[in-house]
């Protein structure tokens, strides 16, 4: 039998395993089997043809009631009336992959009578829907959604939201202008300067820098506000920053520009005025934009956490929202849901996941009294536990608080040229004044004198030492483009090459983060699977299939690449025993599946490990044993090795207990481990090491790590990884090797050596030409042609970054 | 010659302008918001979509029309 693609989500599954339906339809699980079947009789079955060779993921199965949606306190906080009358809400949906998943879930909402209107943004999954409340609730229209396999959670449209969202509409605004304004004289530099050398009528030439001129003043003006406006506030604080000397200079071009217009003897540079602001204002933009998917992301993982709780008063449950939970109430968690907010367990035993807040790969046991923390998720049975601290104060809502204060006050790193050039072009404008009136004194001409000035400020003008810096991290970050590796910005380069320190964390980072199979051992003590016949590897399978626990996921994935072929089996009676494992019963048999308490429980003896194992019996006898561990990443040890080798101190950071992280630090090299730190505690670490004067880089991939990402100079985040720990990295491993972190150092530190080459170049040129530009032996138009030579040298020697490769 | 390029010029700077001001409506207007569903929309969408497009739209107007007039027999 071969692998099968199920016919809704796409994804491939062994044949033995889906359900199939003649003449040849399969499924991977009866959530995709309802919605195939619902898509095609409601026509939407062009969803299909839209994914083309994507994949989805499964639909979502939610048991949650969606009448909260209609409460009037949900009503209160999340939805907004517009000036007709409809209503209007903002959602987040779960589950989009792809642009077939947008198309259909508009399609559905749209189609839902008493829709006005539906649009999801793709890139941030948020939904606006409006409708009119009096044909249609919100609570059917979320389920329409969740019947084609998704879901939809709401989320504040604050006010934050709302100026981030007009940012980026302004910058869109003023970046198309540029461009608009940028090509066109680009499109009549052409006509221009082929008229330069072929000859040109004196009256066509000023039409062409009549256009230029109105097309350069709206890109100055209207694009170029921003740099205006950063340059006043920047003075107005006595700062001489980027945004001034961006202005500055396409001010002064823009003037002599203007000189040459109304009758001066020379070449006007519109053109430049017009690319200047054009190419620094699109990497503005990009700022704004990486800025907004951070925000984007941090809605949606505040979204993972319920919008309500089951609370149990006086023996009666009742669905609250989160803020009317009160300190001691008794909340009841079901298996796979989440705890909303913090507390104490009331339960004997629980078993809790806290992978997503502490980075513990293994399940958490969970006793009467022990704290159960909000965003971790009950893997056990149906659990109570009494709350300790309402919704606000309560640990998740605490970490999303610290990540949005640092994501506002990270601060900026201040860039080498913006230092250079700010006393570079106080200098240059002294020189130019001071150049202006020697010559005007001495020659008693005016327009020598400011042709000559403007030499000066055209042969210095600054543009090899801006473009040193750019050019040299635009090749240093297609180098690392190439090898899987993201800088989200240039200036990271620096910093990133100046770093001493590196905080490392554990599970996903040195390890894969998911538990495996490492050995099987069959009764009798054959280590091949063989040996469990056929029947028995079934019931295995089928044991493993009903639970969600990590163990159980892991056997049944360590089965399937077995290889071997398994019919299903329906289980009976499957109870989950808290922090043991699973029983059932099939006909007269009874299987168990779980770790040494399961056995002892149902005295069956087995052997004691400290490693995580699982055993499997049927009616008493144990007939096989699996050994699981979370694998070591295969390339950790050229890490570890580069570090040592090249003295950058290395630790490693981890939510793990102590018994693990010795294990792992040992087995790989390092020396320094701090366990059982909790997201909180890796932040303080990072400050401290940042107090003792070091460039602290964070390599993490949960959302553990996103507060000590948001709070290390230089953050790099798995690709793998959780989307805000993404969001708030510096630098993304977009294939998870940890050879793609070494290859990162590299490059960053010959790109920050080529950096200052440039720089060098840049400086020395000036230093020989100004003297040569004041003493006016220099026309405006050679000042020009000498300073894109500059430039030139520059880019040339840019080149030269990845001919290392070569060698 | 010199009249037929300043003409060319001066339509040239018209139609620039025009363009300009759509795009300035439009991105205000928020329809580059989610910049990714417009290049999807350009490439794969198909006459059907369009079509499905119009007819929202139109039922839109029809919505907002009865809505104006159940608040007007209200008030």
């Amino acid at each position: 039998m071969s692998d099968i693609k199920c016919s809704h989500c796409k994804l491939e599954f062994h044949e033995s395993v889906l359900i199939k339906e003649e003449p040849s339809l399969y499924f991977c699980c009866k959530g995709c089997q309802g919605v195939y079947h619902l898509l095609k009789e409601d026509g939407l079955d062009a969803f299909y043809d839209k994914m083309r060779n994507d994949t989805i993921a499964p639909p979502i199965e939610s048991e949650n009631d969606t009448s909260n949606f209609d409460l009037e306190s949900f009503k209160q906080r999340y939805i907004k009336t517009d000036e007709n009358g409809f209503s209007r809400v903002d959602l987040v949906i779960e589950g989009i992959h792809c642009a077939a998943c947008v198309w259909l879930n508009e399609k559905v909402i749209n189609q839902t009578e008493g829709v006005l209107e539906a649009s999801i943004n793709f890139s941030n999954n948020k939904a606006k829907v409006v409708w009119d409340e009096d044909t249609v609730k919100l609570s059917h229209i979320i389920d329409k959604i969740r019947s084609v396999g998704y879901n939809a959670y709401p989320y504040d449209y604050s006010d934050a939201t709302e100026k981030s969202v007009e940012a980026k509409r302004d910058y869109i605004t003023r970046v198309g202008v540029a461009i608009f304004g940028t090509m066109n004289i680009m499109m009549i530099g052409v006509a221009k300067y082929a008229g330069y050398f072929s000859g040109m009528d004196a009256e066509v030439l000023h039409m062409i820098h009549v256009v230029e001129f109105i097309f350069s003043s709206m890109v100055l003006f209207y694009s170029g506000w921003v740099f205006f406006k950063g340059a006043y506030y920047g003075l107005k604080n006595k700062i001489v920053n980027m945004d001034l000397l961006v202005s500055g200079g396409a001010t002064i071009t823009y003037i002599y520009s203007l000189t040459i217009l109304f009758g001066a003897q020379g070449q006007s540079y519109f053109d430049s005025v017009a690319m200047i602001i054009m190419f620094v204002l699109v990497g503005k933009y990009l700022e704004v934009l990486g800025k907004k998917s951070a925000m984007d992301s941090m809605d949606k993982m505040k979204n993972q956490i319920p919008l309500e709780a089951t609370v149990v008063k006086d023996g009666v449950k009742s669905v609250l929202m989160l803020d009317q939970i009160n300190v001691g109430d008794i909340i009841e968690v079901k298996n796979g849901e989440k705890a909303s907010v913090d507390g104490q367990s009331i339960v004997e035993l629980a078993t809790f996941d806290e992978s997503s807040l502490s980075g513990e790969s293994l399940p958490v046991e969970k006793r009467q009294g022990d704290t159960v923390l909000s965003g971790t998720i009950n893997i056990g049975k149906v659990m109570r536990y009494k709350a300790s601290k309402n919704y606000a104060n309560s640990t998740f809502n605490t970490m999303m608080n610290l990540l949005e204060d640092s994501l506002a006050s990270k601060p900026k790193i201040e860039e080498m040229t913006n230092r250079l050039s700010k006393h570079f072009s106080l200098l240059i404008i002294l020189l130019a004044m001071f150049s202006f009136v020697a010559w005007y004194f001495y020659s008693g001409d005016f327009e020598k004198s400011l042709i000559i000035t403007i030499s000066v400020i055209v042969i210095a003008c600054p543009c090899a030492l801006a473009l040193a810096t750019p050019i040299a991290s635009l090749v240093g970050i297609s180098w690392a483009t190439e090898k899987g590796l993201l800088f989200k910005e240039a200036k990271f380069i620096e910093t990133f090459a100046q770093a001493t320190t590196v905080v490392v964390d554990k599970t996903g980072t040195i390890t894969e983060g998911k538990l495996k199979v490492k050995k099987q051992i069959v009764k009798g003590g054959s280590e091949d699977n063989e040996s469990l016949s056929d029947e028995n590897l079934a019931l295995l399978f089928a044991l493993a299939d009903a639970s969600v626990h990590p163990v159980s996921k892991a056997i049944k994935k360590y089965l399937l690449e077995t290889g071997r072929e398994i019919e299903p089996k329906a289980l009976e009676n499957i109870e989950q025993v808290s922090a043991q494992g699973l029983e059932a019963d099939f006909g007269a048999k009874k299987i168990l599946g779980g770790n040494a308490k399961l056995m002892e429980a149902h005295n069956i003896s087995v052997d004691q490990s400290e490693s995580t194992i699982y055993h499997f019996a049927i009616d008493g006898v144990l007939l096989s044993t699996f050994e699981l561990e979370d694998s070591i990443k295969e390339d950790v040890d050229t890490l570890v090795s580069y570090f040592k080798a090249n003295d950058i101190e290395l630790i490693m950071a981890t939510g793990d207990n102590a018994f693990v992280a010795n294990k792992v630090a040992k087995e790989v090299g390092i020396e320094d481990v701090r366990a059982e730190m909790s997201p909180v505690d890796k932040a303080e670490l990072i400050t401290k090491l940042q107090k003792e004067e070091k460039k602290v880089v964070m390599i993490g991939d949960g959302i553990n790590d996103t507060l000590a990402l948001s709070r290390s100079d230089i953050a790099i985040a798995m690709g793998s990884g959780a989307d805000v720990a993404l969001a708030m990295s510096d630098v993304v491993v977009l294939n998870n090797s940890l050879e793609g972190i070494k290859d990162s150092f590299l490059i960053s530190r010959r790109t920050y050596k080529f950096i200052k080459q440039n720089l060098m170049i840049s400086l020395v040129y000036n230093l020989l030409t100004i003297p040569i530009a004041i003493a006016g032996y220099v026309m405006p138009l050679v000042a020009a042609l000498s300073m894109s030579l500059s430039s030139l040298l520059v880019v040339a020697n840019s080149m030269r970054i990845k001919n290392i490769n070569k060698k | 010659m010199n009249e037929v390029l300043q003409l060319e010029l001066i339509v040239g700077v018209v139609v620039t302008f025009v363009l300009i001001m759509i795009f300035v409506a439009s991105a205000k207007k928020g329809n580059f918001d989610d910049q990714k569903k417009m290049m999807d929309g350009m490439l794969f969408d198909s006459p059907d979509d369009l079509r499905a497009a119009a007819e929202q739209e139109a039922k839109q107007e029809e919505m907002i029309a009865k809505k104006k007039e159940k608040q007007n027999s209200t008030d």
